[in-house]
């Protein structure tokens, strides 16, 4: 029984998020238990993620295979559990056990109803469901269709709030994500048409063999995929859909897509760049500049926008669009350090954003406005909300004792190292850029007087989730162990030449 | 080791048990701020002792694979001892300023905070334990300083912080590339780049340091801060802007030239060479500035900028009777600064009156205050007997030393300066006829008074016994040369 | 130029791809209509499709099912078809929500162009939070 599981691990924890969300709409009508089942899923998922994880320790990093039904590659799917995977599956079900406590009893004012609730689990199981299978998947085409998957499920999380400003920012969020999707179906065509494989092993070595006799076509395989994948994860200036849907979404669904979904579009990137090409070749058509180049700005711009919007949510939007930027940059940048300060600052990232983003639908359901300047003394009326919220932009900021000191040093690390001085200033300029668009909400919430108002905390559920998050930042920063040694195994996996 | 942390920790605990507890009465809260403040002070003077005996104190540990350690050597002790004395001075001062005024809890929630933060800048052992709390304590006194919450206070808050982070920010660059030069960053045992040679770059890694450290440091441009954060209250004003966190900023440099580039690789670099003269036209400069101002605050924090680059200037010299004159002067100037501070602040709390113009008269209503006021003043001077004397005889000597006379021309020059500064202002105070009222009544204007008239005392024994504090300046410069 | 032709000539399922999907792209970020973006979608989406279907292709491939009798045939590859089923089968499903949000829009604002959403959306909702 327990080496069937063992096995099959990889597929179940895909699997089983996709089967509850099939399985959810049959029990629509009771809520609770609804809200039970999906609670329940989600710490099984975590303990699935974490005994996956704990398996590819002990096998000191070599990845797990599984071919799907059993058909081996190149004629079959095959999955490929490495450090990379177990990193980014222990963060998409690390984040979405604190979501789900959060929305647990929360989301009928959220999306308009009682009866639209369930759907709104489905959808999130739908995304967590498609986030597994980006973790662990290693076929072209396979990365497509989870892609797919996402971007749907995305889509209706962002429309779930029953308000023709929903409604607006998710059209306008399928119809870009679409475009990105075919750009990136493009960008894998061109990959099959001149390797003929679709699993990433062998169109890797297939490619690295024939990309001379081809280059425009692997120019352009290259560039479709960056721009594809880049309108996903809102790359600066593809981002234009995400502050709208992000503030348009209902808070849970905003953390997660923030947090996680915009993650698993960057993962899928960084799967094909550098196990599908490789990083001599990324090197040689000279995409690493072009990644550094764009993160840079992005990073910048980003963080200036932020600066200028009033309401919490949009500038939250903004300052994942400048995080975005830390993550290409350290793609770019191309060495061991520098990605697995990118890894570890995307699985940082997620756990700060999921509780920026909850606080901040905690602070706006309660106080009933959503602009910063109307915020005043919200710190002393609801604590341990704000208090979280203080954690999480403390660290992003990247002070040291939390987590965004740690992958701040590694990207600083690596771009030394990658002899890049531009690129260290625009990372300290990035952190006094966001001190400087979050630290007047805390100074706000603290230290002006409030008005005589009766706020308070969110229930227990909601509680839990804010103060498991916090904890989360505080225990990824002094004691990352395990998180930075698979970040830094999974950062010189990417760099091996296959 | 138990002294060290108990040090560390008397101030965090007792700031955490006050913000706790927003029900406690004043007399409660300020009895409470004064054992755990005393109880730190205490402990800071063990650890002092132990090091100056010379013994090693050290705590450390890892964070995510990065080293911090604990380790004072006698550097951080006498900062310490500076840090922790003056902070309790500070503390019962405050009981008589602070009576009466708003949001008290969190006043001396920060300012022990604030206290035990500033200890661990002094203690540290390495450079990230140093960047730690250097960051902390931007954030520590950050409530300090908007202390008011008016419009000026939040602007002159934001502004602390974004010199402040971006003065990090740079520090962060370097150490980073000290790391990747060295993979280590304590103190101990020597000069952290001494051994690699002349790499290239080394400038600009002291040019990012000496920025980064600079804006706490106050050195010209990136001084305007400082005189922004004049609308904190006074006793804030006193010991954070005038003696703690610019100490904090300047003990960084120290450690940067001493403890990382060591003296002989400063020497070296051309950043290394030009440095006093930097410090030279923020002297000149900084005074000049303030006597032009009006407010007394404002002159005295502009006066301030001046005054640290004295410190400064001694350790640029790279030669032991400077690096001398810089301790001795860190010593003594601190404890008249705050004279100063504690002066000006009982001249407004009593009178009512801030600016110089306007404050004509005020000896005969506050004798005590205005007379140790003027013994600060001429210690601000460098003249006998106040212990401003001894450091900046041994500046000069440092600067003759190193063959930059002109060094000694402008300490000479800044002195003039300085009496244009206060001399006035005193002799001003004393005008008029005698016999008006006096206003130094009352336990809260005691309570301020004393730890006033004590450190003008403090500041004529150590004039004319330098032997008093000798020895602590002999073990720093021992150390490093 | 006969290089070019011969090219051409060879290649023709490729540029017809290619076209499609700069008309399709075009007309997604040009027309302010909501049906035609959506149209245009689907006609980016067709082109990538026809990329994928022409690449399986062989000129003179036989249709691909094992022939007992000569098991050497060249047969055209059906993976690419195959795999674009499943892309038309997501193109369908974003094509219908894509529709469903249209009709929401309509409800709200009385219109189908993006523009007059946007002044109708600043006009209506300027204050009210996106939250």
């Amino acid at each position: 029984m327990r080496a069937t599981i063992e096995v099959h691990l990889p597929v179940f924890v895909v699997i089983m998020p996709l089967f509850v969300a099939f399985v959810l709409p049959t029990l629509a009508r009771r809520i609770r238990l609804v809200e039970g089942v999906v609670t329940s899923t989600t710490v099984l998922w975590f303990l699935g993620a974490g005994y996956l994880a704990s398996l590819v320790l002990i096998r000191n990093g070599n990845p797990i295979g599984y071919s799907l039904g059993g058909w081996p590659a190149p004629w079959g799917i095959e999955l490929s559990v490495g450090s990379l995977s177990c990193l980014f599956l222990l963060m998409v079900a690390g984040v979405s056990l604190p979501v789900a406590l959060f929305a647990a009893g929360n989301m009928a004012h959220e999306v308009g109803g009682p009866k639209r609730i369930t759907r709104f689990y489905v959808l999130c199981l739908l995304l967590g469901g498609a986030l597994a299978g980006m973790a662990v998947t290693s076929d072209l085409f396979n990365v497509f269709v989870l892609v797919e998957v996402a971007t749907l499920s995305c889509c209706g999380l962002v429309s779930s709030r029953n308000h023709p400003l929903a409604a607006e920012a998710a059209f306008n969020y399928l119809i870009l994500a679409t475009l990105g999707s075919a750009l990136i179906l493009g960008g894998i065509g061109f990959l099959y048409i001149i390797t003929g494989h679709l699993n990433m092993g062998f169109a890797s070595q297939e490619l690295n063999r024939i990309w001379q006799e081809y280059p425009h076509v692997v120019w352009m395989a290259v560039s479709f995929l960056l721009v594809g994948f880049g309108v996903k994860s809102a790359l600066f200036p593809l981002h234009v859909w995400l502050p709208d849907a992000h503030s348009a979404a209902p808070s849970p669904a905003s953390a997660i897509l923030s947090g996680l979904a915009v993650k698993g579009y960057a993962i899928c990137l960084i799967k094909v760049l550098y196990n599908v090409f490789g990083v001599a070749l990324i090197q040689e058509l000279g995409m690493h500049r072009i990644l550094t180049l764009l993160g840079m700005i992005a990073i910048t711009a980003g963080s200036l926008f932020a600066l200028t919007q009033d309401k919490l949510k949009r500038r939250l939007a903004f300052s994942t669009v400048a995080q975005v930027g830390y993550i290409f940059l350290g793609l770019g940048l191309a060495n061991s350090m520098s990605l697995a300060g990118t890894l570890f600052h995307m699985a940082s990232h997620a756990v700060i954003k999921s509780g920026l983003f909850l606080a901040a639908g905690a602070i706006i359901a309660t106080t009933g406005n959503d602009r910063i300047s109307e915020m005043a003394g919200v710190g002393r009326q609801m604590p341990i909300t704000m208090a979280a919220f203080t954690v999480c932009s403390v660290s992003l900021v990247g002070i040291p004792l939390f987590s965004g000191f740690i992958g701040k040093w590694n990207l600083l690390l690596g771009s030394l190292e990658a002899g890049n001085r531009l690129a260290q200033a625009v990372i300290i300029l990035g952190s006094v850029l966001c001190a400087a668009y979050l630290f007047p909400i805390i100074r706000v919430a603290y230290f002006e007087p409030a008005p005589a108002a009766d706020w308070q905390d969110p229930g227990l559920p909601q509680k839990t989730a804010l103060i498991l998050l916090a904890a989360g930042v505080i225990l990824l920063g002094v004691a990352p162990g395990p998180f930075l040694e698979l970040a830094k195994r999974a950062a010189l996996d990417l760099l091996v030449m296959k | 080791m138990t002294d060290l942390a108990l040090a560390l920790l008397s101030g965090a605990v007792g700031g955490i048990l006050i913000g706790l507890t927003p029900r406690a009465g004043n007399r409660l809260r300020n009895i409470v701020a004064l054992v755990f403040s005393a109880a730190s002070t205490v402990f800071s003077w063990r650890v002092a002792g132990a090091v100056f005996a010379g013994r090693t104190i050290r705590i450390s540990g890892e964070i995510a694979g990065l080293a911090w350690s604990l380790q004072p050597d006698p550097l951080g002790a006498v900062f310490g001892l500076i840090v922790s004395t003056l902070w309790l001075f500070a503390g019962v001062y405050s009981f008589g300023y602070m009576a009466g005024e708003h949001k008290q809890r969190t006043y001396y929630t920060y300012f022990l905070l604030a206290f035990s933060v500033t200890l661990g800048v002094a203690f540290s052992g390495n450079l990230l334990a140093l960047y730690l709390f250097y960051e902390l304590l931007t954030f520590a006194t950050y409530p300090l300083v908007i202390h008011e919450r008016t419009s000026e206070a939040m602007k002159a808050g934001a502004k602390y912080i974004i010199y402040s982070l971006s003065g990090a920010g740079a520090i962060l660059i370097a150490i980073i590339i000290v790391y990747s030069w060295t993979g280590n960053l304590e103190f101990a045992g020597g000069p952290l780049l001494a051994g690699g040679g002349l790499r290239p770059g080394l400038g600009w890694v002291l040019a990012l340091f000496v920025a980064g450290f600079g804006v706490k440091a106050a050195i010209m441009p990136l001084h305007r801060w400082l005189p922004a954060a004049m609308c904190a209250p006074t006793p804030v004003s006193a010991l954070l802007h005038a003696v703690a966190v610019v100490y904090s900023g300047v003990y960084g440099i120290l450690r940067v030239i001493y403890s990382v580039f060591g003296h002989e690789l400063t020497g070296q670099l051309h950043v290394g060479r030009i440095l006093p003269w930097v410090a030279a036209f923020t002297i000149l400069a900084g005074v000049i500035i303030a006597t032009q101002q009006d407010e007394l605050k404002r002159r005295l924090a502009y006066h301030t900028v001046s005054q640290l680059s004295y410190i400064l200037l001694g350790a640029f010299t790279l030669h032991p009777w400077g690096l001398a004159g810089a301790i001795c002067h860190m010593i003594s100037y601190s404890t008249l600064k705050v004279t100063l501070f504690f002066g000006a602040g009982i001249i407004a709390k009593r009178t009512g009156k801030v600016r110089v113009s306007e404050m004509s008269g005020v000896g005969w209503q506050l004798p005590r205050t205005m007379a140790a006021f003027g013994v600060a003043s001429l210690g601000m001077i460098g003249m006998l007997p106040l212990n401003t004397f001894w450091s900046k005889y041994y500046l000069m000597r440092g600067g003759v030393a190193t063959g930059k006379w002109q060094l000694a021309l402008v300490l000479i020059t800044s002195g003039l300066i300085n009496a244009f500064c206060f001399i006035p202002t005193v002799v001003a105070a004393f005008a008029g006829e005698r016999g008006q009222p006096t206003l130094e009544t009352g336990s809260g204007t005691s309570l301020m008074l004393a730890p006033m008239l004590l450190l003008a005392g403090i500041a004529l024994l150590t004039g004319l016994w330098p032997g008093l504090v000798w020895p602590g300046v002999d073990a720093v410069v021992d150390w490093f040369f | 130029m006969r290089v070019l032709l011969d090219e051409l000539m060879v290649n023709y399922p490729y540029f017809a791809a290619m076209i499609l999907f700069i008309i399709g792209a075009f007309t997604v970020l040009t027309r302010s209509n909501l049906f035609k973006k959506l149209i245009g979608i689907n006609i980016m989406e067709s082109a990538i499709f026809l990329m994928f279907i022409a690449a399986g292709n062989i000129r003179g491939g036989a249709v691909p099912i094992l022939d007992e009798a000569n098991p050497q045939t060249v047969c055209i590859n059906p993976l690419p078809s195959a795999l674009m089923l499943t892309g038309i089968v997501v193109s369908v499903s974003v094509t219908a929500f894509a529709l469903a949000l249209i009709i929401r829009l309509h409800q709200s604002y009385g219109t189908t162009d993006a523009r007059r959403i946007a002044e109708l959306r600043k006009r209506w909702h300027a204050n009210e939070g996106n939250h």
